[in-house]
C-alpha cells in the first residue's frame, strides 16, 4: 500500500469561549482562563444545568449585511474570518471552483428549525435548520465554488472533516480546502444533554478523580489545508494521517472496551507510517465522563505499548465545555500551535488523578515541550471514532 | 483518479416497492393527489428494535435487502473490513421534530440524529471499520461513493456499504412550506450499495449550478427521493431499465456533484449517461 502525502495545515481561524482568534485561544489555554459561564442567550431555568462555554459577543466581524440571521453561520464566518486574513483567502487567489469547504458539525442549523417550528414562518429560517446549511453560507461568503460537503459524526466531526478534506486533494478534487468544524449552544442540546444527565454540576475535571461529567460549549474551527509543496513556510503543520471506525456497539455509549477507538488510531499511524513511540503528544479527547475518560486511558495504553505513558496528553475541554463538532478541529489546531511555541497546555481542573487513568495527563501549569508528532482522538455518539496525527510546522 | 469500486449488491426499497422494478412511469400520475408518500416501518421482529427511530429501522431493512440480492449472509459483512457510509438530506428530522415537539426524543437524543441511522446498522450487522456520515442530497451520496473508493483504494477495508435513506412523512408540512413539493411527489426510499475493489477509474467533479435545473430522467419514474436518487439510478443500471451511468450527477443546494464512473459498466455503454440531478 502507498503511504498517502502528507496534506499541509496551512492557517486556522477560530472562534471560541476563551477566545476570538488563535492567539487570544492560545493564551486563554496555558494561562488556565476558563470561558464558562451561566447561559445567557436562551432560556435555561427548567434546565438542571444552565452553564457552558458560550460566546458572550461576537466582536471579530462588525459587518453582518447579507449573513442570514444564523448562529451557527455566524460563527464560522468569525472564524473564517481570521482564517482569511491569515492565508489571504478573500479574495480567493486561485480559481473558486478548486476551493472546497469540509465542516463537520453535530447540530448543524438545528437552531434554525427550532425557530421554525417555534412559528417563525420564513422559508429561509426553515431552510437554515438543515445541517448542511451554514456550510453553504460559508461557501458563499468564502466566494468558493468547489465541493461543499457536511459531515456529521457527532463530537467526532471536526476530525472527520480533515480527514475527507484531505482526500479531497490528495485525489485531485480540490487544490484548496476550508475544512473544520462547528456547533452552537442552543435550547436542543442543552435539553437533551440535560435529560441524558450527563451535564456536570461542577467543573469539567478531565481524568481526575472527582470528575463527574461534562458542560457544552460552542465554537467554529477552520484550517486551510493544501498540498504539502504548496504549503508556505509559515504553515501551521502537516496532517500526516487520519484513521476512523464504527464502534458498532451503542446508540450512546461507548465501547467498553473502547475497540473502536483503538482502530481508528491504529488506522491513522498507519496511514501517517508512524510507530507509537514516534508520538509526542497526545490531545484526548478527554470529556471529563466517569467513563469516557477510563475508556481512553485504557485504549492509549493499549494502542501505543509502553510508551503511552511517557507521553504527555492532555484534555482542553474543561476551559470551553464540549464544543462538539468543533471540538476536534480546536485540538488538532491546539496540537500545532503547541509545537509551534514549545509549550503544552495543562489539563485544567486535573488536580486529583484517578488511579484508573494514570497516564502524564499534564497536571499543574503548562510544559515546556516542542511536541513534533501529536495525536488527537475523538469519541462520538453513535460510536463514531476518529483519529488524527498532526506534525508541527517551522518554528 | 481513483480506482472505481465494483458494485457487488444493492438493496433498494421505495414507496413504490422493492428496487427499481417497481418505479412506475410517471411519478406524478401515480402518486395521484398524494404529496409525500411513505414506506411506513419494516417489521423487525427484534424487542431492541422496537424503539428504534424508523429511519433506521428502514437502514437496517436495506440492509437486509442489499444482502438478500448479494445471496450472502450478515456474517459477510460483520467486522473491521467492512466500511460504512450514510448520506442523507434531512431523514434526521423526523426525530428532532419529535424532541422539538414533545420535549423528549423517546430512546434517542436528537443529538445523534444524522448518525443513529448508520450506528444502528453498525449495532445490528457488527459492522465496525471505517465510517463517515454525509449530509446533503444526491451530491452525498455521490461524494460517499467516492469516498468509499478512496477507503478501498487505500485496503483500509474489503468492503463499503454506502448507505441512504429518507423519510418524509413526519415533516410533511414543513416541506410543502419549504416549497419542495413542486414538480414531483416526495417519495421515501432506503438504499444500500455493497461495493469492493473494482479495476475502472472514478472521478468526482463539482461546479456550481447555473439555470434550471433538469426536472426529467429518473425523478420523473421516482419522484423526489433526495439522497437515494443515486442509489436507484445505480440499481436501475443493473437491471438495464435505464442507461449506463457513466455519469451520475445530482444537485443539491446550488451545487452540482458529478461522479464519472468506468466500471463495472459494459465497454459498449460507455458514453452514455444517466443524470440524476435533483433540486435543491
Amino acid at each position: 500500500m502507498r503511504r498517502p502525502e502528507r496534506i499541509a495545515i496551512q492557517a486556522a481561524g477560530l472562534i471560541t469561549p476563551i477566545g476570538q482568534d488563535v492567539d487570544a485561544f492560545w493564551s486563554s489555554l496555558l494561562t488556565g482562563a476558563s470561558g464558562i459561564s451561566p447561559i445567557e442567550r436562551f432560556p435555561v431555568a427548567d434546565l438542571r444545568v444552565g452553564r457552558g462555554g458560550e460566546i458572550k459577543r461576537l466582536s471579530r466581524v462588525k459587518e453582518w449585511r447579507h449573513v442570514p440571521d444564523c448562529r451557527a453561520t455566524r460563527l464560522l464566518i468569525s472564524a473564517a474570518d481570521e482564517l482569511c486574513t491569515q492565508a489571504g483567502l478573500r479574495p480567493l487567489p486561485l480559481g473558486a471552483d478548486r476551493v472546497a469547504v469540509v465542516l463537520g458539525t453535530a447540530l448543524g442549523g438545528v437552531e434554525e428549525g427550532e425557530k421554525a417550528l417555534g412559528g417563525d414562518r420564513r422559508i429561509r429560517r426553515l431552510r437554515g435548520g438543515l445541517y448542511d446549511s451554514p456550510a453553504h453560507n460559508l461557501a458563499r461568503w468564502l466566494g468558493a465554488r468547489g465541493p461543499v460537503i457536511t459531515v456529521s459524526t457527532a463530537c467526532a466531526s471536526g476530525a472527520t472533516a480533515i480527514g475527507v478534506g484531505a482526500d479531497l486533494i490528495r485525489h485531485g478534487v480540490a487544490d484548496w480546502v476550508v475544512a473544520g468544524g462547528y456547533d452552537i449552544l442552543c435550547r436542543f442540546v442543552m435539553r437533551g444533554f440535560d435529560a441524558l444527565r450527563s451535564l456536570t454540576r461542577e467543573e469539567i475535571r478531565p481524568f481526575d478523580r472527582r470528575r463527574s461529567g461534562l458542560l457544552l460549549g460552542e465554537a467554529a474551527a477552520l484550517v486551510l489545508l493544501m498540498r504539502e509543496d504548496e504549503g508556505g513556510p509559515q504553515r501551521l503543520g502537516s496532517l500526516l494521517g487520519y484513521g476512523s471506525a464504527a464502534d458498532g456497539h451503542h446508540i450512546s455509549a461507548p465501547d467498553p472496551e473502547g475497540r473502536g477507538l483503538e482502530r481508528a488510531i491504529a488506522a491513522a499511524m498507519r496511514e501517517a507510517g508512524i510507530q507509537p513511540s514516534d508520538i509526542d503528544f497526545v490531545s484526548a479527547h478527554g470529556t471529563g465522563t466517569p467513563l469516557n475518560d477510563r475508556i481512553e486511558t485504557s485504549v492509549l495504553k493499549r494502542a501505543l505499548g509502553a510508551p503511552a505513558y511517557k507521553i504527555p496528553c492532555n484534555s482542553i475541554k474543561a476551559p470551553m465545555g464540549h464544543t462538539m463538532g468543533a471540538a476536534a478541529t480546536l485540538e488538532a489546531i491546539m496540537c500545532l500551535l503547541a509545537s509551534r511555541h514549545g509549550q503544552i497546555p495543562a489539563t485544567l481542573n486535573l488536580e486529583e488523578a484517578d488511579p484508573e487513568c494514570d497516564l502524564d495527563y499534564m497536571l499543574g501549569g503548562p510544559r515546556a515541550a516542542r511536541p513534533g508528532i501529536s495525536l488527537s482522538t475523538s469519541l462520538g455518539f453513535g460510536g463514531c471514532n476518529a483519529a488524527l496525527i498532526l506534525e508541527g510546522g517551522a518554528c | 483518479m481513483l480506482t472505481a469500486p465494483a458494485l457487488r449488491a444493492v438493496g433498494l426499497l421505495t414507496a413504490w416497492g422493492n428496487g427499481g422494478a417497481a418505479l412506475p412511469v410517471d411519478a406524478l400520475t401515480a402518486a395521484g393527489d398524494r404529496s409525500v408518500l411513505s414506506l411506513g416501518r419494516p417489521a423487525f421482529d427484534r424487542d431492541r428494535l422496537r424503539r428504534v427511530p424508523r429511519e433506521c429501522v428502514l437502514g437496517l431493512a436495506a440492509v437486509e435487502a442489499m444482502l438478500e440480492d448479494a445471496r450472502a449472509g450478515r456474517e459477510a459483512i460483520s467486522g473491521e473490513r467492512t466500511g460504512l457510509l450514510y448520506a442523507s438530506a434531512g431523514s434526521y428530522g423526523a426525530s428532532n421534530r419529535l424532541f422539538i415537539d414533545r420535549g423528549s426524543g423517546g430512546a434517542y437524543f436528537p443529538y445523534t440524529a444524522p448518525a443513529a441511522v448508520p450506528a444502528e446498522v453498525a449495532i445490528e450487522f457488527g459492522i465496525t471499520g471505517p465510517y463517515a456520515v454525509f449530509i446533503g442530497g444526491p451530491p452525498a451520496t455521490l461524494r460517499a461513493i467516492w469516498y468509499a473508493a478512496t477507503l478501498l483504494e487505500a485496503v483500509l477495508c474489503e468492503r463499503v456499504l454506502v448507505l441512504a435513506v429518507e423519510t418524509f412523512e413526519e415533516c410533511a408540512d414543513l416541506y410543502i412550506r419549504g416549497r419542495r413539493l413542486t414538480g414531483h411527489p416526495l417519495v421515501e426510499a432506503a438504499g444500500c450499495l455493497w461495493l469492493e475493489p473494482g479495476k475502472g477509474s472514478l472521478a468526482l467533479e463539482s461546479h456550481h449550478r447555473h439555470g434550471r435545473p433538469n426536472r426529467g430522467g429518473i425523478r420523473q419514474r421516482l419522484g423526489e427521493t433526495f439522497a437515494c436518487e443515486p442509489v436507484v439510478a445505480l440499481d436501475l443500471w443493473r437491471r438495464g431499465q435505464a442507461r449506463t451511468p457513466l455519469c451520475l450527477s445530482g444537485a443539491w443546494g446550488g451545487e452540482t456533484a458529478r461522479l464519472w464512473w468506468t466500471e463495472p459498466l459494459a465497454a459498449a455503454n460507455r458514453g452514455q449517461r444517466c443524470d440524476t440531478e435533483t433540486r435543491g
